[in-house]
């Protein structure tokens, strides 16, 4: 129970903390990659005070839904960080790291952000959260399906009992399975953190947009929650994605000597993911919302065939 | 008449004596499904072999309490809500047919005998009915009545050949083991059942009689009434008969194919009563699933898995119940206030009836299976069930698993994007009609009756791992009362520090339109467009036809003078199983008119031939 109290405490402390510098690092490289400068890679802490210190408009249109949502929002990411052991895996209790509740409280966050986009009677929040919608049906449907195969390949339902599986047996190179299945969490992680080629995060006036545009008549502190829990999201799916395919360095027992490498190893192993992932972004061109389904259907592929190979094998 | 007198008071008095005796009929059957033994008592006995006995199991006490929660809620909603329609002659009629509809469903699933419980649900199957048919001076409203006449009289029939041959079989009418059935007793029996329950393709009445009849009848009808056709069938397949791998696979296909185009079809719909009704048929599915794979992993020894199946489909079954009906109740109280029954008209809703909003979105969270509600525990122990299925011994069985969890979960998904489309236009932004804008709030009982509901959504969910610990079936959820714990926590922290650390000044301003200086409600994001997305991704499934014809001034066709577009939806089973079936009836009925003649003669002939003919083939089959 008290080991358990700690980590809660380690790992939620350390997601919120430490995710709103791979936003900052992900737009660096993007910058790079075009030749610019770019922010500094402090440069959404600077935008969280900021905003923090501005007042809020609510639209005369809006109703409580609205005033909830970013605090909904941040709640769901702090909680779904219990989810996800970024410096430390411990021994699972309540049911939580259960995979299912985990992408229903992600969803649980979707639903009332895609409300609040209806909320101000906005057309753009209107078609942002319609989007929204129509693009996580998609996805959190292969989403499920990518995790189902996770749990055939690991025979456990439960991401921390996985992540100490994988650690423990040095699976990577006997199980060419996790590197076919890590295809396609990565395309989730594109999709979920509403990036190139689904979802452009630098434009706010555009058609491309969807979830800037929910979020648009957001502002102040709400706008920092909306903001900071995004950046959480996106943690959690890097933390998925890097305990899948490399879990070595993260800790097992709670010392301090572990706990400071595993976070120091955290830091560089989440770096080298971030870079992957601007790399990727500046690769790639936005596509039609309509063309979208046949990105999808190659994460689909990719985990349908990870189940074949568990079942037939 | 005895109907004609009375008024409200009369209706009122008779509401809360229904109501009391729901809270006592609840109290009873909890006990019973505490407890798990079964109680057995004869009531009347009509002929030797024709008598009114009832039996109570756990599984019976568990449907009546669910029947009897609904009934509770229904009766106390109704106080206020019939009030609304003219004339004491109809309100007394409402109320007293609304009454024997419930207690026939009670009995249905109380009965001992097959007599006794056909009887009752010929009796809930008429009481029903009628009800349906209440507005009857509406066109449409006589259309889905007939439908659902027929339907539901379909129903009964293959029922009463299924219990025919049940009968011949053992030689008695008690509900009990028969050893060796035919494989069409089963056959019957799911037609029969799945009729009632709305398992596609036998799903077209509901669509129909919901949007027809008032509110608190489809919050009846929804909630329970093809739950007490789910009873049926769970009696009959695991009581009576024994079953087999392939009827569990039947099962699993067609609630698999009920919960993906029940939601699909919700999708597209814009009235509210008949989203709701399509939301229904996906339940229906789900529950079904979850049946089936109890089949399934009973088949092949799996009784943990197993386990999940059946205890996530009754599970389903009881939070359908609740979230349905409160559901529908809301949606009652919404209609009532803006006089339409299309989301497009409605708008701006939460801020002009905020308790009715607030219980559709607690409804809204629960079947959109969010953590911590109810809606959420049920289909998470059926993904649990998909999820840990890689013990399950035939490869080719796990490919349909795969293939059953992917749409599965597509359909989950789908559910929560149409509802964020339902609560989001019906409730958000500003008003889109004058109707909607000069909304009220519903009185006191039609509060009261969803709140009931609306908490029990709550806990049921909240507290659902004490619940199963206390049936005795603690490992099958997580505890979501920590996982509320700690959502509860976080948010106290995040809202008290960010109170104190951070700017609270306020601003009350216009949402931002481009420049436009004042926004009007037409510029507001509407359902189809909303909706739109989705359908294109599945026009495959909608076979949605776009047309548009555009006509130009000049030759290059850049002057634009005038056109017309359209988006046609087409209705597969409508044109492709009901209209055969009914045209083919029609040419039947047609042919066989010319021997209705008017002389005595020709029908003594016709008799006369009849019976030749009949003991013909009893002497060629004797």
């Amino acid at each position: 129970m008290n080991a358990f109290v700690q980590y809660s405490v380690l790992n939620v402390l350390f997601a919120v903390l430490v995710s709103p510098l791979f936003m900052s690092l992900i737009k660096k490289v993007k910058a790079l990659a075009q030749g610019r400068k770019g922010p500094s890679l402090f440069q959404m802490y600077y935008n969280l005070w900021k905003l923090l210190k501005k007042e809020v408009i609510y639209s005369s249109n809006s109703s409580w839904i609205m005033r909830v949502t970013p605090y909904v929002n941040i709640t769901v990411m702090a909680v779904a960080a219990l989810f996800v052991p970024l410096i430390l895996i411990p021994q699972p209790v309540y049911g939580i790291g259960n995979i299912i509740l985990f992408l229903y409280l992600l969803s649980l966050a979707k639903f009332f952000m895609a409300l609040s986009g209806l909320d101000a009677g906005s057309a753009f929040g209107g078609m942002g959260s319609s989007r929204e919608m129509t693009i996580s049906a998609l996805i959190e449907t292969i989403t499920i399906v990518v995790f189902a195969a996770l749990a055939f390949a690991l025979k456990t339902t439960n991401l921390h009992e996985m992540f100490l599986q994988i650690l423990e047996s040095n699976m990577l190179f006997l199980n060419p399975v996790l590197i076919l299945i890590s295809i396609s969490v990565f395309i989730v992680l594109i999709v979920e953190t509403a990036r190139v080629p689904v979802d452009n995060p630098e434009t706010h006036l555009e058609l491309t947009m969807i979830h800037e545009a929910m979020i648009l008549e957001q502002s102040g502190k709400n706008l920092a929650l909306m903001e900071w829990s995004h950046a959480i999201k996106q943690l959690l799916f890097m933390g998925i994605l890097i305990n899948i395919l490399f879990p070595w360095g993260i800790a097992v027992a709670l010392t301090q000597y572990s706990i400071v490498v595993s976070m120091l190893a955290f830091l560089v192993k989440a770096s080298v993911l971030a870079v992957a992932v601007g790399l990727f972004e500046s690769s790639c061109a936005k596509s039609r919302l309509f063309h979208l389904p046949s990105l999808f259907t190659i994460a689909l592929f990719f985990s349908v065939i990870t189940i074949l190979i568990e079942v037939f094998a | 008449m005895f109907i004609s007198k009375g008024g409200r008071l009369v209706r009122r008095i008779s509401l809360s004596v229904a109501a009391i005796s729901c809270i006592l009929l609840l109290a009873f059957s909890s006990i019973v499904v505490y407890q798990n033994q079964a109680l057995s008592f004869s009531l009347y006995q009509m002929l030797p072999a024709l008598q009114f006995s009832f039996f109570i199991d756990r599984l019976a006490a568990f449907f009546i309490l669910i029947i009897s929660i609904i009934s509770l809620s229904v009766s106390i909603y109704s106080i206020g809500y019939i009030e609304h329609y003219s004339g004491d002659t109809k309100k007394n009629s409402l109320v007293s047919l609304m009454i024997l509809f419930m207690l026939s469903m009670i009995l249905v699933v109380a009965s001992k005998t097959l007599f006794s419980f056909l009887f009752f649900w010929e009796i809930m199957a008429l009481s029903s009915f009628i009800l349906v048919m209440f507005e009857y001076e509406k066109k449409e409203t006589r259309k889905a009545g007939i439908f659902y006449f027929i339907m539901t009289q379909l129903s009964t029939v293959f029922l009463l050949l299924a219990f025919i041959m049940i009968y011949n079989a053992t030689g008695s009418f008690d509900i009990a083991k028969v050893s060796d059935a035919s494989p069409f007793v089963f056959l019957f029996l799911f037609a029969g059942f799945g009729i009632k329950a709305g398992i596609i393709p036998f799903h077209k009445w509901l669509p129909y009689a919901h949007p027809a009849s008032p509110s608190n009848i489809s919050a009846l009808m929804s909630g329970i009434m093809i739950k007490v056709a789910i009873y049926g069938l769970m009696r009959f397949v695991l009581f009576v008969l024994t079953p087999e791998l392939s009827w569990g696979l039947l099962i699993f296909g067609a609630g698999v194919i009920s919960a993906i185009f029940g939601v699909i079809y919700a999708l597209k719909e814009h009235d509210i009563k008949r989203l709701l009704a399509y939301h229904s048929i996906e339940n229906i599915g789900i529950i079904l699933i979850g049946f089936g794979l109890y089949i399934i992993f009973s088949a092949y020894g799996l009784t943990q898995l197993a386990l999940l199946g059946i205890i996530g489909a009754l599970f389903h079954t009881m939070n359908h119940a609740l979230f349905k009906s409160l559901l529908f109740l809301t949606a009652g109280s919404v209609v009532n206030a803006t006089e339409t029954k299309n989301i497009e008209e409605m708008g701006g809703l939460i801020k002009s009836m905020p308790y009715t909003a607030l219980f559709f979105f607690i409804g809204a969270i629960s079947i959109s299976a969010l953590p911590p509600f109810n809606g959420f525990v049920s289909e998470f122990m059926i993904f649990q069930a998909f999820l840990m299925s890689w013990s399950l011994a035939s490869p080719m069985l796990e490919v349909l698993m795969i293939v059953g969890l992917t749409i599965f979960a597509l359909t989950s998904a789908l559910a929560a994007a149409c509802f964020v489309k339902a609560f989001g236009i019906t409730f958000l932004a500003a008003p889109r009609s004058e109707h909607a804008k000069h909304a009220k709030e519903s009185s006191f009982s039609m509060l009261l009756g969803p709140a009931i509901l609306a908490i029990l959504c709550v806990v049921s969910g909240v507290f659902s791992y004490q619940i199963f610990s206390l049936l005795g079936y603690a490992s099958l959820v997580p505890n979501l009362m920590i996982i509320s714990i700690f959502l509860v926590a976080v948010y106290a922290f995040a809202f008290v520090s960010l109170r104190a650390f951070a700017s609270n000044n306020t601003r009350i301003g216009e949402t931002w339109g481009c420049g436009i200086l004042s926004q009007n409600p037409r510029m507001e994001y509407t359902a189809s467009g909303f909706s739109e997305p989705i359908v294109t991704v599945f026009k495959s499934v909608y076979k949605t036809k776009k047309t548009n014809h555009r006509t130009f001034f000049d030759k290059y066709q850049s002057i634009f003078r005038e056109g017309a577009g359209e988006i046609q939806l087409f209705k597969f089973f409508e044109e492709y199983l009901y209209m055969p079936v009914a045209r083919a009836t029609d040419y039947i009925s047609r042919r066989v008119s010319c021997f209705q003649r008017k002389d005595l003669d020709f029908y003594i002939a016709c008799s006369f031939v009849t019976v030749l003919v009949l003991l013909l083939i009893m002497g060629w089959l004797a």
